[in-house]
Protein backbone atom coordinates (compact mmCIF):
# COMPACT_ATOMS: atom_id res chain seq x y z
CA UNK A 1 0.00 0.00 0.00
CA UNK A 2 2.67 2.39 1.15
CA UNK A 3 4.86 1.41 -1.79
CA UNK A 4 2.11 2.16 -4.24
CA UNK A 5 1.51 5.55 -2.66
CA UNK A 6 5.19 6.44 -2.82
CA UNK A 7 5.32 5.14 -6.37
CA UNK A 8 2.27 7.12 -7.42
CA UNK A 9 3.82 10.19 -5.79
CA UNK A 10 6.99 9.67 -7.79
CA UNK A 11 5.02 9.05 -10.97
CA UNK A 12 3.01 12.19 -10.33
CA UNK A 13 6.19 14.16 -9.81
CA UNK A 14 7.71 12.70 -12.97
CA UNK A 15 4.60 13.57 -14.93
CA UNK A 16 4.80 17.10 -13.66
CA UNK A 17 8.46 17.47 -14.50
CA UNK A 18 8.11 15.88 -17.89
CA UNK A 19 4.98 17.94 -18.38
CA UNK A 20 6.76 21.17 -17.79
CA UNK A 21 9.85 20.40 -19.79
CA UNK A 22 8.05 19.74 -23.03
CA UNK A 23 5.42 22.37 -22.55
CA UNK A 24 7.09 25.61 -23.27
CA UNK A 25 4.72 28.24 -21.95
CA UNK A 26 3.18 30.07 -24.84
CA UNK A 27 3.74 33.60 -23.78
CA UNK A 28 4.13 36.10 -26.54
CA UNK A 29 6.25 38.43 -24.58
CA UNK A 30 9.61 39.98 -25.31
CA UNK A 31 10.86 39.29 -21.83
CA UNK A 32 12.85 36.04 -21.84
CA UNK A 33 13.06 35.88 -18.05
CA UNK A 34 9.36 35.17 -17.81
CA UNK A 35 9.65 32.00 -19.81
CA UNK A 36 12.44 30.64 -17.69
CA UNK A 37 10.54 31.41 -14.52
CA UNK A 38 7.39 29.80 -15.84
CA UNK A 39 9.15 26.53 -16.54
CA UNK A 40 10.68 26.47 -13.12
CA UNK A 41 7.49 27.28 -11.30
CA UNK A 42 5.45 24.55 -12.90
CA UNK A 43 6.62 22.19 -10.16
CA UNK A 44 5.12 24.30 -7.40
CA UNK A 45 4.68 22.17 -4.34
CA UNK A 46 3.61 19.25 -6.46
CA UNK A 47 6.20 16.74 -5.51
CA UNK A 48 5.96 16.96 -1.77
CA UNK A 49 2.27 17.56 -1.40
CA UNK A 50 1.24 14.66 -3.55
CA UNK A 51 3.34 12.25 -1.53
CA UNK A 52 1.69 13.23 1.70
CA UNK A 53 -1.22 10.88 1.34
CA UNK A 54 0.56 8.57 3.70
CA UNK A 55 -0.80 8.56 7.19
CA UNK A 56 0.89 7.18 10.23
CA UNK A 57 -1.18 5.47 12.83
CA UNK A 58 0.10 5.96 16.29
CA UNK A 59 -1.93 3.98 18.74
CA UNK A 60 -1.83 3.54 22.47
CA UNK A 61 -1.82 0.17 24.10
CA UNK A 62 -3.07 0.11 27.62
CA UNK A 63 -2.23 -3.03 29.56
CA UNK A 64 -2.77 -1.41 32.90
CA UNK A 65 -6.21 -2.78 33.70
CA UNK A 66 -5.05 -5.37 36.21
CA UNK A 67 -3.58 -2.70 38.46
CA UNK A 68 -6.69 -0.58 38.39
CA UNK A 69 -7.64 -1.48 41.95
CA UNK A 70 -4.40 -0.29 43.51
CA UNK A 71 -4.36 2.71 41.26
CA UNK A 72 -7.84 3.77 42.34
CA UNK A 73 -6.53 4.18 45.90
CA UNK A 74 -3.75 6.52 44.85
CA UNK A 75 -4.33 10.23 45.34
CA UNK A 76 -4.15 13.27 43.06
CA UNK A 77 -1.82 16.01 44.22
CA UNK A 78 -2.94 19.58 43.50
CA UNK A 79 -0.81 22.70 43.16
CA UNK A 80 -1.21 26.44 43.42
CA UNK A 81 -1.19 28.70 40.37
CA UNK A 82 2.25 28.79 38.69
CA UNK A 83 3.79 26.83 41.62
CA UNK A 84 5.36 23.43 42.15
CA UNK A 85 5.81 23.31 45.91
CA UNK A 86 3.82 20.86 48.03
CA UNK A 87 1.37 22.14 50.65
CA UNK A 88 1.03 20.33 54.05
CA UNK A 89 -2.38 19.00 53.01
CA UNK A 90 -0.93 17.46 49.85
CA UNK A 91 2.05 16.11 51.82
CA UNK A 92 -0.43 14.00 53.85
CA UNK A 93 -1.79 12.52 50.63
CA UNK A 94 1.73 11.68 49.44
CA UNK A 95 2.56 10.03 52.80
CA UNK A 96 -0.54 7.84 52.47
CA UNK A 97 0.44 6.92 48.90
CA UNK A 98 3.96 5.99 50.07
CA UNK A 99 2.47 3.66 52.72
CA UNK A 100 0.38 1.99 50.01
CA UNK A 101 3.47 1.67 47.83
CA UNK A 102 5.28 -0.27 50.54
CA UNK A 103 2.55 -2.90 50.89
CA UNK A 104 3.09 -6.34 49.36
CA UNK A 105 0.42 -5.91 46.71
CA UNK A 106 2.19 -2.88 45.26
CA UNK A 107 5.85 -3.71 45.91
CA UNK A 108 6.53 -5.11 42.44
CA UNK A 109 4.92 -2.14 40.74
CA UNK A 110 6.45 1.07 39.52
CA UNK A 111 4.67 4.37 39.33
CA UNK A 112 4.60 7.01 36.63
CA UNK A 113 3.95 10.49 37.95
CA UNK A 114 2.10 12.59 35.39
CA UNK A 115 2.48 16.34 35.82
CA UNK A 116 -0.30 18.56 34.47
CA UNK A 117 -1.02 22.27 34.15
CA UNK A 118 -4.01 24.53 33.64
CA UNK A 119 -4.82 25.95 30.21
CA UNK A 120 -2.64 29.06 30.47
CA UNK A 121 0.03 28.24 27.96
CA UNK A 122 0.92 25.48 25.54
CA UNK A 123 4.61 26.24 25.48
CA UNK A 124 7.54 24.21 26.70
CA UNK A 125 7.64 26.19 29.93
CA UNK A 126 4.22 24.83 30.87
CA UNK A 127 5.43 21.30 30.21
CA UNK A 128 8.46 21.98 32.38
CA UNK A 129 6.21 23.32 35.14
CA UNK A 130 4.20 20.08 35.01
CA UNK A 131 7.44 18.13 35.21
CA UNK A 132 8.70 20.12 38.23
CA UNK A 133 5.39 19.26 39.92
CA UNK A 134 5.98 15.57 39.22
CA UNK A 135 9.56 15.92 40.45
CA UNK A 136 8.37 17.55 43.71
CA UNK A 137 6.07 14.58 44.31
CA UNK A 138 8.88 12.15 43.47
CA UNK A 139 11.19 13.79 46.00
CA UNK A 140 8.49 13.59 48.65
CA UNK A 141 7.88 9.88 47.90
CA UNK A 142 11.62 9.14 48.06
CA UNK A 143 11.80 10.99 51.38
CA UNK A 144 8.96 8.69 52.54
CA UNK A 145 11.06 5.63 51.70
CA UNK A 146 10.00 4.69 48.15
CA UNK A 147 12.94 3.67 45.92
CA UNK A 148 13.65 6.32 43.29
CA UNK A 149 14.12 3.57 40.69
CA UNK A 150 10.43 2.68 40.96
CA UNK A 151 9.35 6.18 39.95
CA UNK A 152 9.28 7.65 36.46
CA UNK A 153 7.95 11.04 35.46
CA UNK A 154 6.28 12.68 32.52
CA UNK A 155 4.66 16.02 31.84
CA UNK A 156 1.56 16.53 29.73
CA UNK A 157 1.50 20.31 30.05
CA UNK A 158 -2.04 21.51 29.46
CA UNK A 159 -2.87 18.64 27.09
CA UNK A 160 -4.53 16.36 29.63
CA UNK A 161 -7.21 18.39 31.42
CA UNK A 162 -9.72 16.60 33.66
CA UNK A 163 -11.95 19.65 33.46
CA UNK A 164 -12.42 21.79 30.37
CA UNK A 165 -14.61 24.65 31.54
CA UNK A 166 -13.03 28.07 31.74
CA UNK A 167 -13.49 28.58 35.49
CA UNK A 168 -11.12 28.96 38.40
CA UNK A 169 -12.39 25.69 39.93
CA UNK A 170 -11.61 23.94 36.70
CA UNK A 171 -8.12 25.38 36.39
CA UNK A 172 -7.37 24.34 40.00
CA UNK A 173 -8.40 20.75 39.18
CA UNK A 174 -6.03 20.65 36.23
CA UNK A 175 -2.93 21.82 38.15
CA UNK A 176 -2.14 18.35 39.41
CA UNK A 177 0.05 15.25 39.50
CA UNK A 178 -1.62 11.89 38.82
CA UNK A 179 -0.23 8.49 39.81
CA UNK A 180 -0.23 5.79 37.11
CA UNK A 181 1.01 2.29 37.96
CA UNK A 182 3.22 0.37 35.56
CA UNK A 183 4.20 -3.31 35.96
CA UNK B 1 21.74 73.24 8.51
CA UNK B 2 22.88 70.73 5.92
CA UNK B 3 24.50 68.65 8.63
CA UNK B 4 21.30 68.73 10.67
CA UNK B 5 19.30 67.63 7.67
CA UNK B 6 21.78 64.84 6.93
CA UNK B 7 21.58 63.70 10.56
CA UNK B 8 17.78 63.76 10.47
CA UNK B 9 17.78 61.72 7.29
CA UNK B 10 20.24 59.26 8.81
CA UNK B 11 18.00 58.67 11.83
CA UNK B 12 14.92 58.39 9.65
CA UNK B 13 16.55 55.67 7.58
CA UNK B 14 17.99 53.76 10.53
CA UNK B 15 14.63 53.75 12.26
CA UNK B 16 12.85 52.89 9.06
CA UNK B 17 14.84 49.68 8.82
CA UNK B 18 14.09 48.65 12.40
CA UNK B 19 11.18 46.23 12.76
CA UNK B 20 10.69 47.16 16.41
CA UNK B 21 9.44 50.54 15.26
CA UNK B 22 5.78 50.27 14.44
CA UNK B 23 4.80 51.32 10.96
CA UNK B 24 1.76 53.50 11.48
CA UNK B 25 1.20 54.69 7.98
CA UNK B 26 3.33 53.36 5.20
CA UNK B 27 2.09 55.07 2.09
CA UNK B 28 -0.85 57.25 1.28
CA UNK B 29 -2.24 54.88 -1.33
CA UNK B 30 -1.35 51.44 -2.52
CA UNK B 31 -1.78 50.55 -6.20
CA UNK B 32 -5.15 48.96 -6.94
CA UNK B 33 -5.57 45.49 -8.39
CA UNK B 34 -8.57 43.49 -9.58
CA UNK B 35 -8.80 39.83 -10.56
CA UNK B 36 -10.48 38.39 -13.67
CA UNK B 37 -11.35 34.71 -14.07
CA UNK B 38 -11.13 33.32 -17.62
CA UNK B 39 -11.78 29.66 -16.74
CA UNK B 40 -14.16 27.38 -18.62
CA UNK B 41 -13.31 24.17 -16.77
CA UNK B 42 -14.61 23.32 -13.26
CA UNK B 43 -17.89 24.22 -11.55
CA UNK B 44 -18.80 27.62 -10.18
CA UNK B 45 -18.13 26.69 -6.56
CA UNK B 46 -14.54 25.62 -7.25
CA UNK B 47 -13.92 28.65 -9.45
CA UNK B 48 -15.11 30.88 -6.65
CA UNK B 49 -12.99 29.06 -4.06
CA UNK B 50 -9.88 29.62 -6.16
CA UNK B 51 -10.80 33.26 -6.67
CA UNK B 52 -11.27 33.81 -2.93
CA UNK B 53 -7.97 32.11 -2.11
CA UNK B 54 -6.19 34.35 -4.59
CA UNK B 55 -7.86 37.52 -3.25
CA UNK B 56 -6.87 36.54 0.31
CA UNK B 57 -3.25 35.96 -0.75
CA UNK B 58 -3.09 39.28 -2.59
CA UNK B 59 -4.32 40.96 0.59
CA UNK B 60 -1.72 39.22 2.71
CA UNK B 61 1.19 40.42 0.57
CA UNK B 62 -0.02 43.91 1.58
CA UNK B 63 1.21 45.81 -1.48
CA UNK B 64 -2.13 46.36 -3.23
CA UNK B 65 -5.60 47.66 -2.62
CA UNK B 66 -7.41 44.53 -3.71
CA UNK B 67 -10.80 44.73 -5.41
CA UNK B 68 -12.99 41.89 -4.11
CA UNK B 69 -15.45 41.69 -7.01
CA UNK B 70 -15.53 38.49 -9.02
CA UNK B 71 -15.25 39.39 -12.72
CA UNK B 72 -15.18 37.18 -15.78
CA UNK B 73 -13.26 37.86 -18.98
CA UNK B 74 -11.72 35.98 -21.90
CA UNK B 75 -8.10 35.00 -21.21
CA UNK B 76 -6.87 36.61 -24.41
CA UNK B 77 -9.18 39.63 -24.34
CA UNK B 78 -7.26 42.72 -25.34
CA UNK B 79 -8.81 44.94 -22.70
CA UNK B 80 -9.90 44.52 -19.10
CA UNK B 81 -13.62 44.39 -18.22
CA UNK B 82 -15.21 47.81 -18.03
CA UNK B 83 -15.61 47.70 -14.22
CA UNK B 84 -11.84 47.24 -13.91
CA UNK B 85 -10.78 50.05 -16.23
CA UNK B 86 -9.72 52.26 -13.33
CA UNK B 87 -7.61 49.56 -11.68
CA UNK B 88 -3.87 50.05 -11.96
CA UNK B 89 -3.34 46.30 -12.32
CA UNK B 90 -5.54 43.41 -13.38
CA UNK B 91 -4.60 39.82 -12.68
CA UNK B 92 -6.25 37.43 -15.13
CA UNK B 93 -6.12 33.67 -14.78
CA UNK B 94 -7.33 30.52 -16.48
CA UNK B 95 -7.95 27.24 -14.62
CA UNK B 96 -7.59 24.09 -16.69
CA UNK B 97 -8.52 20.56 -15.76
CA UNK B 98 -5.67 18.26 -16.81
CA UNK B 99 -5.99 14.66 -17.99
CA UNK B 100 -4.48 13.09 -14.89
CA UNK B 101 -6.78 14.93 -12.47
CA UNK B 102 -4.25 17.70 -12.12
CA UNK B 103 -4.85 21.41 -12.21
CA UNK B 104 -3.18 23.80 -14.59
CA UNK B 105 -3.27 27.55 -14.04
CA UNK B 106 -2.15 30.25 -16.43
CA UNK B 107 -2.00 33.80 -15.23
CA UNK B 108 -1.00 37.18 -16.52
CA UNK B 109 -0.68 40.56 -14.93
CA UNK B 110 -1.99 43.45 -16.99
CA UNK B 111 -1.65 47.15 -16.61
CA UNK B 112 -4.53 49.58 -16.95
CA UNK B 113 -4.14 49.87 -20.73
CA UNK B 114 -4.17 46.10 -21.19
CA UNK B 115 -0.40 45.73 -21.55
CA UNK B 116 0.82 42.41 -20.22
CA UNK B 117 3.71 42.92 -17.81
CA UNK B 118 4.13 39.49 -16.29
CA UNK B 119 2.89 35.96 -16.91
CA UNK B 120 3.47 32.46 -15.67
CA UNK B 121 2.03 28.92 -15.83
CA UNK B 122 1.55 26.53 -12.95
CA UNK B 123 0.42 22.99 -12.55
CA UNK B 124 -0.18 20.74 -9.57
CA UNK B 125 -0.97 17.03 -9.53
CA UNK B 126 -4.30 17.36 -7.71
CA UNK B 127 -7.14 19.81 -7.74
CA UNK B 128 -7.47 19.88 -3.93
CA UNK B 129 -4.10 21.58 -3.46
CA UNK B 130 -5.18 24.57 -5.55
CA UNK B 131 -4.41 26.97 -2.69
CA UNK B 132 -0.68 26.35 -3.11
CA UNK B 133 -0.99 27.69 -6.66
CA UNK B 134 -2.76 30.80 -5.35
CA UNK B 135 0.07 31.23 -2.81
CA UNK B 136 2.68 30.80 -5.56
CA UNK B 137 0.96 33.39 -7.75
CA UNK B 138 0.93 35.90 -4.88
CA UNK B 139 4.60 35.11 -4.18
CA UNK B 140 5.56 35.69 -7.82
CA UNK B 141 3.59 38.91 -8.14
CA UNK B 142 5.13 40.21 -4.94
CA UNK B 143 8.55 39.40 -6.35
CA UNK B 144 7.72 40.93 -9.74
CA UNK B 145 6.70 44.14 -7.97
CA UNK B 146 10.19 44.25 -6.42
CA UNK B 147 9.12 43.70 -2.81
CA UNK B 148 11.05 41.72 -0.20
CA UNK B 149 10.39 38.01 -0.80
CA UNK B 150 7.54 36.33 1.07
CA UNK B 151 8.87 32.79 0.81
CA UNK B 152 6.89 31.74 3.91
CA UNK B 153 3.69 32.07 1.88
CA UNK B 154 4.60 28.90 -0.05
CA UNK B 155 5.77 26.92 2.97
CA UNK B 156 3.78 24.31 4.79
CA UNK B 157 2.72 24.67 8.40
CA UNK B 158 2.84 21.65 10.68
CA UNK B 159 0.86 21.72 13.90
CA UNK B 160 -0.37 19.50 16.74
CA UNK B 161 -4.06 19.77 17.56
CA UNK B 162 -5.54 18.57 20.83
CA UNK B 163 -8.77 16.74 19.97
CA UNK B 164 -9.43 15.26 23.44
CA UNK B 165 -7.41 14.95 26.66
CA UNK B 166 -4.21 13.04 25.75
CA UNK B 167 -5.39 12.72 22.14
CA UNK B 168 -3.81 14.77 19.39
CA UNK B 169 -3.43 14.89 15.65
CA UNK B 170 -0.44 16.20 13.75
CA UNK B 171 -1.56 18.11 10.70
CA UNK B 172 0.25 19.53 7.69
CA UNK B 173 -1.42 22.57 6.17
CA UNK B 174 -0.81 25.66 4.11
CA UNK B 175 -0.51 28.92 6.05
CA UNK B 176 -4.23 29.69 5.65
CA UNK B 177 -5.30 26.21 6.92
CA UNK B 178 -7.48 25.75 3.84
CA UNK B 179 -5.43 22.66 2.95
CA UNK B 180 -5.15 20.22 5.85
CA UNK B 181 -3.75 16.73 5.88
CA UNK B 182 -3.62 14.66 9.06
CA UNK B 183 -0.20 13.01 8.97
CA UNK B 184 -0.21 11.43 12.45
CA UNK B 185 -3.58 10.26 13.70
CA UNK B 186 -4.35 8.74 17.09
CA UNK B 187 -2.12 8.73 20.14
CA UNK B 188 -0.65 11.61 22.09
CA UNK B 189 1.93 13.45 19.99
CA UNK B 190 3.07 17.03 20.45
CA UNK B 191 5.69 19.60 19.38
CA UNK B 192 6.14 18.79 15.67
CA UNK B 193 9.21 20.47 14.15
CA UNK B 194 10.35 20.42 10.52
CA UNK B 195 13.61 18.50 10.19
CA UNK B 196 14.95 20.43 7.19
CA UNK B 197 14.34 23.43 5.00
CA UNK B 198 12.79 21.26 2.29
CA UNK B 199 10.09 20.21 4.78
CA UNK B 200 10.42 16.57 3.74
CA UNK B 201 10.60 15.21 7.28
CA UNK B 202 9.76 16.26 10.81
CA UNK B 203 10.44 15.49 14.46
CA UNK B 204 7.81 15.26 17.18
CA UNK B 205 7.38 14.12 20.76
CA UNK B 206 5.36 10.99 21.41
CA UNK B 207 3.91 10.76 24.91
CA UNK B 208 2.36 7.31 24.47
CA UNK B 209 5.20 5.25 25.90
CA UNK B 210 6.51 5.27 29.50
CA UNK B 211 9.14 7.86 28.60
CA UNK B 212 8.58 10.81 26.27
CA UNK B 213 10.16 9.80 22.96
CA UNK B 214 11.45 11.88 20.07
CA UNK B 215 10.29 10.46 16.76
CA UNK B 216 11.11 11.26 13.16
CA UNK B 217 8.87 10.87 10.13
CA UNK B 218 10.02 11.00 6.54
CA UNK B 219 6.89 12.29 4.79
CA UNK B 220 7.73 10.86 1.40
CA UNK B 221 8.23 7.36 2.74
CA UNK B 222 5.68 7.63 5.53
CA UNK B 223 8.12 5.82 7.82
CA UNK B 224 8.41 6.50 11.57
CA UNK B 225 11.71 6.23 13.45
CA UNK B 226 12.14 6.47 17.24
CA UNK B 227 15.26 8.51 17.89
CA UNK B 228 15.66 8.87 21.64
CA UNK B 229 13.73 9.17 24.86
CA UNK B 230 14.16 10.87 28.20
CA UNK B 231 12.37 10.67 31.51
CA UNK B 232 10.13 13.68 32.13
CA UNK B 233 10.53 15.73 28.95
CA UNK B 234 11.83 15.27 25.43
CA UNK B 235 11.17 18.08 22.97
CA UNK B 236 12.92 19.13 19.78
CA UNK B 237 12.82 22.90 20.22
CA UNK B 238 14.81 23.90 17.15
CA UNK B 239 16.71 22.55 14.17
CA UNK B 240 19.81 24.33 12.83
CA UNK B 241 19.67 25.84 9.33
CA UNK B 242 21.67 22.95 7.87
CA UNK B 243 19.44 20.41 9.66
CA UNK B 244 22.45 18.82 11.38
CA UNK B 245 22.02 20.05 14.95
CA UNK B 246 19.02 19.94 17.25
CA UNK B 247 18.26 21.94 20.35
CA UNK B 248 16.48 19.53 22.68
CA UNK B 249 14.79 20.05 26.01
CA UNK B 250 15.31 16.89 28.02
CA UNK B 251 15.03 15.96 31.67
CA UNK B 252 16.90 12.67 32.20
CA UNK B 253 16.84 13.22 35.97
CA UNK B 254 13.61 15.14 36.20
CA UNK B 255 15.45 18.40 35.63
CA UNK B 256 14.48 20.24 32.41
CA UNK B 257 17.62 21.44 30.60
CA UNK B 258 18.66 22.32 27.08
CA UNK B 259 21.01 20.07 25.10
CA UNK B 260 22.58 20.35 21.66
CA UNK B 261 22.43 17.10 19.73
CA UNK B 262 24.71 16.61 16.74
CA UNK B 263 23.14 14.25 14.20
CA UNK B 264 26.53 13.48 12.61
CA UNK B 265 28.50 12.59 15.72
CA UNK B 266 25.37 11.45 17.63
CA UNK B 267 26.69 13.28 20.69
CA UNK B 268 24.91 15.54 23.18
CA UNK B 269 26.24 18.54 24.97
CA UNK B 270 24.39 19.98 27.93
CA UNK B 271 23.97 23.72 27.50
CA UNK B 272 22.20 24.75 30.71
CA UNK B 273 22.88 23.78 34.30
CA UNK B 274 20.45 25.81 36.38
CA UNK B 275 18.43 23.79 38.91
CA UNK B 276 15.09 25.37 37.93
CA UNK B 277 13.54 25.39 34.47
CA UNK B 278 15.52 25.91 31.25
CA UNK B 279 13.53 25.26 28.06
CA UNK B 280 12.68 26.48 24.53
CA UNK B 281 16.20 26.78 23.05
CA UNK B 282 16.25 28.58 19.68
CA UNK B 283 19.28 28.96 17.44
CA UNK B 284 20.12 32.61 17.02
CA UNK B 285 23.09 32.73 14.64
CA UNK B 286 26.71 33.51 15.52
CA UNK B 287 26.86 30.33 17.63
CA UNK B 288 24.27 31.60 20.10
CA UNK B 289 20.85 30.58 21.32
CA UNK B 290 17.97 32.24 23.13
CA UNK B 291 15.98 30.28 25.69
CA UNK B 292 13.48 30.55 28.54
CA UNK B 293 14.72 30.16 32.09
CA UNK B 294 13.22 30.58 35.54
CA UNK B 295 16.61 31.54 37.03
CA UNK B 296 15.27 34.90 38.27
CA UNK B 297 12.33 33.24 39.99
CA UNK B 298 9.99 33.75 37.03
CA UNK B 299 10.20 32.74 33.37
CA UNK B 300 12.18 35.13 31.20
CA UNK B 301 14.21 35.27 27.99
CA UNK B 302 17.99 34.72 28.10
CA UNK B 303 20.74 34.12 25.57
CA UNK B 304 24.06 32.32 25.67
CA UNK B 305 26.87 31.21 23.38
CA UNK B 306 26.70 27.48 22.68
CA UNK B 307 29.40 25.64 24.60
CA UNK B 308 30.05 28.58 26.93
CA UNK B 309 28.60 29.82 30.20
CA UNK B 310 27.91 33.46 29.33
CA UNK B 311 24.17 33.63 30.09
CA UNK B 312 22.72 37.08 29.42
CA UNK B 313 19.24 38.42 30.22
CA UNK B 314 17.49 39.55 27.03
CA UNK B 315 14.22 41.06 28.27
CA UNK B 316 13.78 43.56 31.11
CA UNK B 317 10.04 43.98 30.86
CA UNK B 318 7.27 41.76 32.26
CA UNK B 319 7.21 39.26 35.12
CA UNK B 320 6.40 36.19 33.08
CA UNK B 321 7.86 35.74 29.60
CA UNK B 322 7.53 32.05 28.85
CA UNK B 323 8.15 31.49 25.12
CA UNK B 324 10.44 32.99 22.47
CA UNK B 325 11.84 32.78 18.95
CA UNK B 326 14.82 34.54 17.38
CA UNK B 327 15.85 35.77 13.96
CA UNK B 328 19.07 37.72 13.46
CA UNK B 329 19.08 40.37 16.16
CA UNK B 330 15.32 40.21 16.69
CA UNK B 331 13.63 38.25 19.47
CA UNK B 332 9.87 37.77 19.76
CA UNK B 333 8.53 36.62 23.11
CA UNK B 334 5.29 35.86 24.87
CA UNK B 335 4.56 38.03 27.92
CA UNK B 336 1.91 37.58 30.55
CA UNK B 337 0.03 40.90 30.79
CA UNK B 338 -2.23 39.99 33.69
CA UNK B 339 -1.47 37.74 36.62
CA UNK B 340 -4.85 36.65 37.79
CA UNK B 341 -5.25 33.13 39.08
CA UNK B 342 -9.02 33.45 39.10
CA UNK B 343 -10.07 34.94 35.79
CA UNK B 344 -9.14 35.22 32.13
CA UNK B 345 -5.56 36.26 31.46
CA UNK B 346 -4.00 38.11 28.55
CA UNK B 347 -0.73 37.08 26.94
CA UNK B 348 0.76 39.24 24.22
CA UNK B 349 3.66 38.87 21.86
CA UNK B 350 6.41 41.50 21.94
CA UNK B 351 9.33 42.16 19.63
CA UNK B 352 12.73 43.43 20.72
CA UNK B 353 15.97 44.07 18.91
CA UNK B 354 19.33 43.42 20.55
CA UNK B 355 20.48 46.68 18.97
CA UNK B 356 17.88 49.04 20.45
CA UNK B 357 15.92 49.41 23.69
CA UNK B 358 12.58 49.57 21.93
CA UNK B 359 9.87 47.01 22.66
CA UNK B 360 7.04 46.64 20.16
CA UNK B 361 3.82 44.94 21.21
CA UNK B 362 2.52 42.78 18.37
CA UNK B 363 -0.86 41.56 19.65
CA UNK B 364 -3.65 43.09 21.71
CA UNK B 365 -6.15 40.57 23.08
CA UNK B 366 -6.48 36.96 24.18
CA UNK B 367 -3.80 34.35 24.68
CA UNK B 368 -1.10 34.75 22.03
CA UNK B 369 1.66 32.19 22.20
CA UNK B 370 4.15 29.93 20.49
CA UNK B 371 5.71 32.59 18.23
CA UNK B 372 8.01 31.38 15.45
CA UNK B 373 9.87 33.56 12.95
CA UNK B 374 9.73 32.68 9.27
CA UNK B 375 13.12 31.66 7.82
CA UNK B 376 13.49 35.04 6.16
CA UNK B 377 12.37 36.98 9.25
CA UNK B 378 9.59 38.69 7.28
CA UNK B 379 6.75 37.23 9.35
CA UNK B 380 5.91 35.57 12.65
CA UNK B 381 3.49 32.70 13.02
CA UNK B 382 1.78 32.13 16.37
CA UNK B 383 -1.14 30.48 18.16
CA UNK B 384 -4.06 32.58 19.35
CA UNK B 385 -6.67 31.29 21.77
CA UNK B 386 -9.46 33.76 22.34
CA UNK B 387 -13.01 33.24 23.59
CA UNK B 388 -12.86 29.49 23.14
CA UNK B 389 -11.57 29.72 19.57
CA UNK B 390 -8.13 28.48 18.58
CA UNK B 391 -6.43 30.04 15.57
CA UNK B 392 -3.12 30.30 13.78
CA UNK B 393 -1.97 33.87 13.32
CA UNK B 394 0.52 35.52 10.99
CA UNK B 395 2.14 38.86 11.76
CA UNK B 396 3.77 40.78 8.93
CA UNK B 397 6.29 42.90 10.76
CA UNK B 398 7.08 45.44 8.08
CA UNK B 399 3.43 46.06 7.27
CA UNK B 400 2.09 46.04 10.83
CA UNK B 401 -0.64 43.58 9.89
CA UNK B 402 -1.97 40.48 11.64
CA UNK B 403 -3.99 37.73 9.99
CA UNK B 404 -5.90 35.01 11.85
CA UNK B 405 -6.89 31.61 10.50
CA UNK B 406 -9.17 29.80 12.99
CA UNK B 407 -9.44 26.02 13.24
CA UNK B 408 -12.94 24.59 13.29
CA UNK B 409 -12.46 22.21 16.21
CA UNK B 410 -9.92 21.34 18.86
CA UNK B 411 -7.05 23.47 20.06
CA UNK B 412 -3.66 24.14 18.48
CA UNK B 413 -0.96 22.91 20.86
CA UNK B 414 2.21 23.79 18.96
CA UNK B 415 3.37 24.52 15.42
CA UNK B 416 6.24 25.08 13.06
CA UNK B 417 6.71 26.33 9.51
Amino acid sequence: MMKSIVLSGVVAALLVFSGCSDKEPVVDSQNSEQVAAATEAAAVETETVSAEDSMVNSSTNSAEMTMAEVESKLPTIYFAFDKYDITPEMQERIDAAAELGKQDIAKSLSVKLEGNCDEWGSDEYNFALGLKRAEAVKKALVADGIEASRISMVSYGESNPVCTEHTKECWAKNRRVDFKLIP
Amino acid sequence: MKILLALLMFFTFTYGADATIEVIKKAETLPSIAVEDASNDYDESFKLRFFKALIADLNVISIFNVDRHYRINEYDASSVVVENKDQEYVLRYLLQELDNGGLGVSMKLLQKDGTEVFSKNYRVSKQNIYMFVAHAIAYDINEFMGEAPVSWIKRKVIFAKIVAPMKTEIIISDYTLSYQHVIVKGGFNVFPKWANKAQSAFYYTSLDSVKPTLKYIDIRKGAVKSLMSSDGMMICSDVSDDGQKLLLTMAPKGQPDIYVYDLNTKKYSKETHYRGIDVNGQFMGRGKMVFISSRLGYPNVFSKTLGRDDVEQMVYYGRSNSACSAHGHYVVYKARETSNAFSENTFNLHLISTKTDVIRRLTATGVNEFPRFSHDGDAIIFIKNYKGQSAIGIIRLNYNKNYLFPITSGRVQSLDW
